[in-house]
């Protein structure tokens, strides 16, 4: 497994699509935090600021960047979920790793634990340009840097990784079922950013509600309240997650693990031709 | 030791739907330390046998003993190095980084990564990315992936395929450098020469069926004379009461003795003493193309 997990790294530390992930992330996230901070010096004709300054303070780092895990981090991860599994059929490389000693299910292994760390990465590439910008802020506003809890960094990052993570496992079962990553992060990106907005809108509309429930189980309903669960007085007027934070840790897991389990089913099952 | 079996199938057959038989009930056996050149025409289902003895797809029926363990079990297979159809590595990694991440996975040395590289002649253009590489060099680095374990048992499909002469001569002399001593190379391929040149046995599969296994020269069949001769159904007579009915035949208007071919001279004499004028008196040894063609019912020049 250590082996595994060490072939895994070696080669995808220079991968280019996790590099270019992760410099998007990290791109998206400053230039979100400028066109706030320009928002939030700018008032419009009736005076009003559509960005309250005081959200983009260091204090304020932890729920600012929580903006990011949805829709953009998690389509990001399907994008590279769906690459790092579609293209190990594309490049025939999935033969060479399966010739070589180590079990399908323990190459698999290897692999996912790779994958968790490159989310990992994405989520440390974000909240460190979280930190950089706000105080990039705070320096030019004059303001004071104080900074969260440790404790709500902890849970703030680990709901950003779970969101990655359950998203990139969307794009890895996607790129193994499929075998191949085009249409995989097609598919996977049309479900996360219409598929599953259009069927919430439309259960949630049947029998005046009475089928809401079942839209509590769609991944990015839980993905979202997740996130929406760290917010704070200054950001205004909160919008009631549809569940709770809890209740979406749970079915996020839950899919997390389903989908590589389903995955490595897939591969341990199928022959590689 | 010599003769033990390395590979062994028993009604290894591999079926896709109900229409599609890729592979029929092929009893194989490959025998320790030889060159074992796995012929067949394209489709004939020489790589889907192979696939299935590293246990990348399963077989619909039968059996398979490779290394003494089940095709695909890890125990096995870290007793073999395999190249399967083309070369599967990583574009954006260079060449040497490429066998690295095969001996991670292996768990062989990082060391012998240069070695390797050294052996298929590719040290000086190791560092650069795989994406880069000539056909020539993708299959030099797929045989060097193959022998990153030292195996014993070296299963290659078809190496030359997409390359130039010169490429397929080098190949052919790395195979044969490859196959010294004790380790098995089990070889698929369509070219028949390339299969004489190098191997000790052969399997002939066509339709997905193996349709005879035996050592080149069994295959090739005895030497023998080739007569020309006016009168030829005279000539024939005189021959097969000289040397017996059953070591003569006659195709395209000669007529072939099976036996040695010094004794040509005693058939000159035979037949110039009774008037019988002789055009054509010569050794002959049917080639490997001439045979295969035979097994598998394929046109030549077809």
């Amino acid at each position: 497994m250590i082996a595994t997990i060490r072939a895994e790294w070696r080669k995808s530390r220079f991968r280019p699509a996790f590099l270019v992930a992760g410099g998007v992330m990290a791109g998206i996230t400053a230039l979100v935090y400028g066109l706030n901070w320009y928002l939030a010096l700018h008032p419009n004709a009736a005076g009003e600021r559509a960005v309250n300054i005081a959200t983009l303070y260091p204090d304020q780092f932890v729920n600012n960047v929580m903006g990011a895990a949805f829709p953009v981090g998690a389509a990001m991860a399907i994008v590279v979920g769906a690459i790092f599994a579609g293209s190990e059929f594309g490049w025939s490389t999935l033969k060479t790793m399966f010739t070589q000693g180590p079990g399908r299910l323990t190459v698999w292994a290897g692999r996912s634990v790779v994958f968790g760390a490159w989310m990992l990465i994405m989520t440390v590439v974000l909240f460190a340009v979280g930190v950089g910008s706000s105080i990039v802020v705070a320096l030019f506003q004059g303001h004071a840097i104080a900074w969260p809890a440790a404790i709500d960094v902890a849970k703030g990052m680990g709901a950003i990784w779970l969101v990655f993570a359950v998203n990139g496992a969307i794009g890895l079962a996607l790129g193994t079922l499929i075998r191949q990553s085009a249409a995989a992060l097609g598919i996977g990106l049309i479900y996360v950013l219409a598929v599953e907005i259009i069927a919430v809108r439309f259960i949630d509309l049947i029998n005046n509600g009475a089928y809401k429930w079942v839209t509590e189980l769609f991944v990015n309903q839980n993905a979202t309240a997740l996130t929406r669960s760290f917010t704070s007085p200054v950001f205004g007027r909160a919008i009631a997650p549809a569940v709770s934070a809890e209740h979406a840790v749970l079915v996020l897991v839950a899919y997390g693990i389903g989908l590589v389990v389903v995955a490595a089913g897939l591969l341990r099952l199928r022959d590689v031709t | 030791m010599e003769n033990t079996t390395i590979v062994e199938t028993h009604g290894l057959t591999k079926r896709y739907g109900s229409r599609v038989l890729a592979v029929s009930s092929v009893d194989m056996s490959v025998r320790r330390g030889e060159v074992y050149g796995f012929l067949g025409p394209n489709g004939a289902g020489k790589t889907t046998t192979l696939r299935m003895l590293v246990g990348l797809i399963r077989p619909t029926s039968g059996t398979a003993t490779v290394v003494g363990h089940a095709p695909g079990s890890p125990a096995g297979l870290k007793r073999i190095g395999a190249l399967i159809e083309s070369p599967g590595f990583y574009p954006y990694l260079s060449g040497r980084e490429n066998l690295r991440v095969v001996a991670d996975l292996a768990g062989v040395s990082q060391k012998r990564v240069d070695e390797v590289l050294d052996m298929v002649e590719l040290t000086s253009r190791a560092g650069r990315k795989f994406g880069t590489y000539s056909t020539g060099m993708k299959q030099r680095l797929g045989v060097a992936a193959a022998l990153l374990k030292d195996p014993e048992l070296l299963i290659l499909d078809e190496p030359t395929n997409g390359l130039d002469p010169q490429g397929m001569a080098e190949m052919r002399k790395l195979i044969k450098d490859i196959g010294q001593g004790d380790r098995t190379v089990l070889l698929s391929s369509h070219l028949l020469g390339e299969v004489e040149q190098i191997c000790d046995r052969v399997g002939v599969i066509s339709n997905g069926r193996l349709v005879t296994q035996s050592t080149v020269q069994e295959l090739l069949g005895e030497e023998g004379v080739l007569v020309r001769a006016q009168p030829a159904d005279q000539a024939q007579e005189l021959l097969a009461k000289i040397f017996g009915p059953e070591v003569i035949s006659r195709r395209d208007g000669a007529i072939y003795v099976k036996v040695k071919p010094e004794n040509s001279i005693e058939i000159n004499r035979r037949l110039t003493d009774v008037g019988i004028g002789v055009s054509e008196l010569r050794p002959f040894e049917r080639s490997l193309e001439e045979v295969f063609f035979q097994l598998t019912g394929e046109k030549q020049g077809s």
